[in-house]
């Protein structure tokens, strides 16, 4: 008789998420994965200074963000797009701002051995597990062997993140019919779909779709945004329409952490719209929304923040005692 | 002799970047095909009309996406029957938007509406944002599938 190999996991989630998931045939969700994945999410010892972790720019209690514009690097060096919030990953195909990532293993690579992000390459990061004890044990259970590789951390990393599902909010119970909106929320919902036309890019469950948009912010837009991967001009200042779940616990907003608040974004998008030669045919100029009816859309915004997300054990740093 | 490979490697490199957008022909084709502005130009034109979201009808002139199809090799016509009418064709889009189609729904066979692939109306190229090709679905009643600034065809089977 073998060694059992790992459990197979089966990822839980409501049935108006639809199924269009991405896990990869190389690597499986597996419990033992998921678990390990865990660990090195919130293991300092991937970085060069043994300070950062995933966590670091990815706290739970931010929705997996961390409340800063730009997130500092081992070598202290800023970032140059805000770091972005975890949430339903399981869905999304393309990662990063720009989207030149295609799958969580793939993108994993880039804040790990990025100079200034942990700043270590995956050779030297497999070496130091390695030499800890805890760990060859806990990849063998994950991957049949005990002897580290770069894409075993890769792989572990990217099935923890697919597990981050956040599908309890208010507005999943109101989704559900178990949940009755405030007026102002229901205003709020009626208006995102409506005349705010908001439920273009964010509209259904998700609160996003896979799209790159230029959302009016800049004349001409400093940073290339998706115009750097694909070389095309109409591209500058394109950038991936982002989830909303959670927005209330995500600040500072947009690729730059340009707005403070939630308030600052709506505003944006009421207000102060700039007009350029690749912003959104879908974007019609400024809103003009009433103060009630901002009022209205940040309630729902609200909405969409799920605290048992925020809490979940599943999904804490499993070395805090 | 490397010397002036790179230079041509180099030159080429420059080539490619510098001839704009296209739009990729793939999957079940037997002639993948890349065609840009200029190759569509050259190809059968035509002209089909669609009621934009202003609520008028407006003329498109591009492809037919037939010929498109036709030109890879994709089964069209008499082809298009049996284990064949379970393809359908993603529609790409620049800012990731996608559509499906079924390959009975572009063939001349099965119906006389034609879907262009239209890179001009009223005599100009489409305006930034939605060109230069944009996908013209005559006679729909949402323009959801008259998709902007396209960039791939993708032939697939449906498996389940």
């Amino acid at each position: 008789m073998g060694i059992p190999g790992p459990e197979p996991y089966t990822a839980v989630y409501p049935a108006y998420f639809g199924n269009r998931i991405n896990v990869p045939a190389d690597n499986p969700m597996t419990v033992q994965g998921i678990q390990l994945g865990r660990m090195l999410f919130y293991e300092t010892a991937l970085s060069a200074n043994r300070q950062l972790s995933c966590a670091t720019c990815h706290r739970q209690e931010l929705a997996f963000t961390d409340g800063r514009k730009f997130s500092a690097g081992v070598d202290g060096v800023l970032q140059d797009r805000n770091s972005m919030s975890l949430a339903n990953l399981l869905w999304v195909r393309n990662f990063f701002w720009d989207g030149r990532a295609r799958g969580l293993e793939q993108q994993a690579e880039t804040p790990l051995t990025n100079p200034h992000e942990m700043g270590q390459d995956l050779a030297v990061s497999a070496a130091r597990l390695q030499g800890m004890s805890m760990y060859p044990p806990v990849f063998r259970a994950a991957f049949g062997s005990d002897t580290i590789k770069g894409d075993m951390i890769l792989k572990a990393l990217a099935q923890f993140e697919r597990t981050l599902i956040s599908a309890h909010s208010p507005y999943d119970r109101y989704l559900q019919g178990v949940y009755k909106p405030t007026a102002s929320e229901a205003a709020g919902i009626e208006l995102f779909y409506g005349k705010g036309g908001c439920g273009h890019c964010h509209g259904g469950p998700k609160t996003y779709s896979e799209l790159y948009h230029n959302n009016g912010l800049d004349s001409v837009s400093k940073d290339p945004g998706r115009e750097k991967i694909t070389g095309e001009s109409y591209d500058r200042g394109r950038f991936r329409v982002v989830t909303l779940r959670n927005i209330a616990l995500t600040a500072p907003y947009m690729h730059d952490g340009r707005f403070a608040t939630l308030e600052e974004v709506i505003d944006h998008y009421s207000d102060h719209i700039v007009s350029s030669v690749t912003m959104s045919p879908f974007i019609q100029g400024n809103l003009n929304l009433t103060a009630v009816e901002k009022k209205d859309l940040l309630s729902f915004l609200r909405m969409l923040t799920d605290s048992s997300f925020i809490t979940d054990v599943r999904f804490s740093n499993p070395f805090k005692k | 002799m490397r010397k002036y490979l790179l230079v041509f490697f180099v030159f080429s490199v420059h080539i490619v970047l510098a001839q704009g957008p296209s739009i990729k022909v793939s999957g079940e084709v037997t002639k993948p095909l890349t065609l840009q502005a200029a190759d569509l130009a050259k190809m059968k034109r035509v002209t089909v009309s669609m009621k934009d979201r202003d609520g008028n009808e407006h003329p498109y002139t591009g492809v037919a996406v037939g010929d498109i199809l036709e030109m890879a090799g994709v089964t069209t016509g008499k082809q298009l029957r049996g284990e064949n009418l379970t393809k359908y064709m993603l529609v790409k889009c620049a800012d990731g938007y996608e559509v499906v189609f079924s390959l009975a729904e572009l063939d001349t066979d099965f119906t006389d509406r034609v879907v262009i692939i239209a890179d001009e109306s009223e005599g100009k190229p489409l305006p930034p944002g939605k060109g230069p090709f944009r996908l013209v679905v005559p006679g729909e009643k949402k323009p959801a599938r008259c998709t902007f600034q396209v960039t791939e065809l993708i032939v697939k089977f449906a498996k389940e």
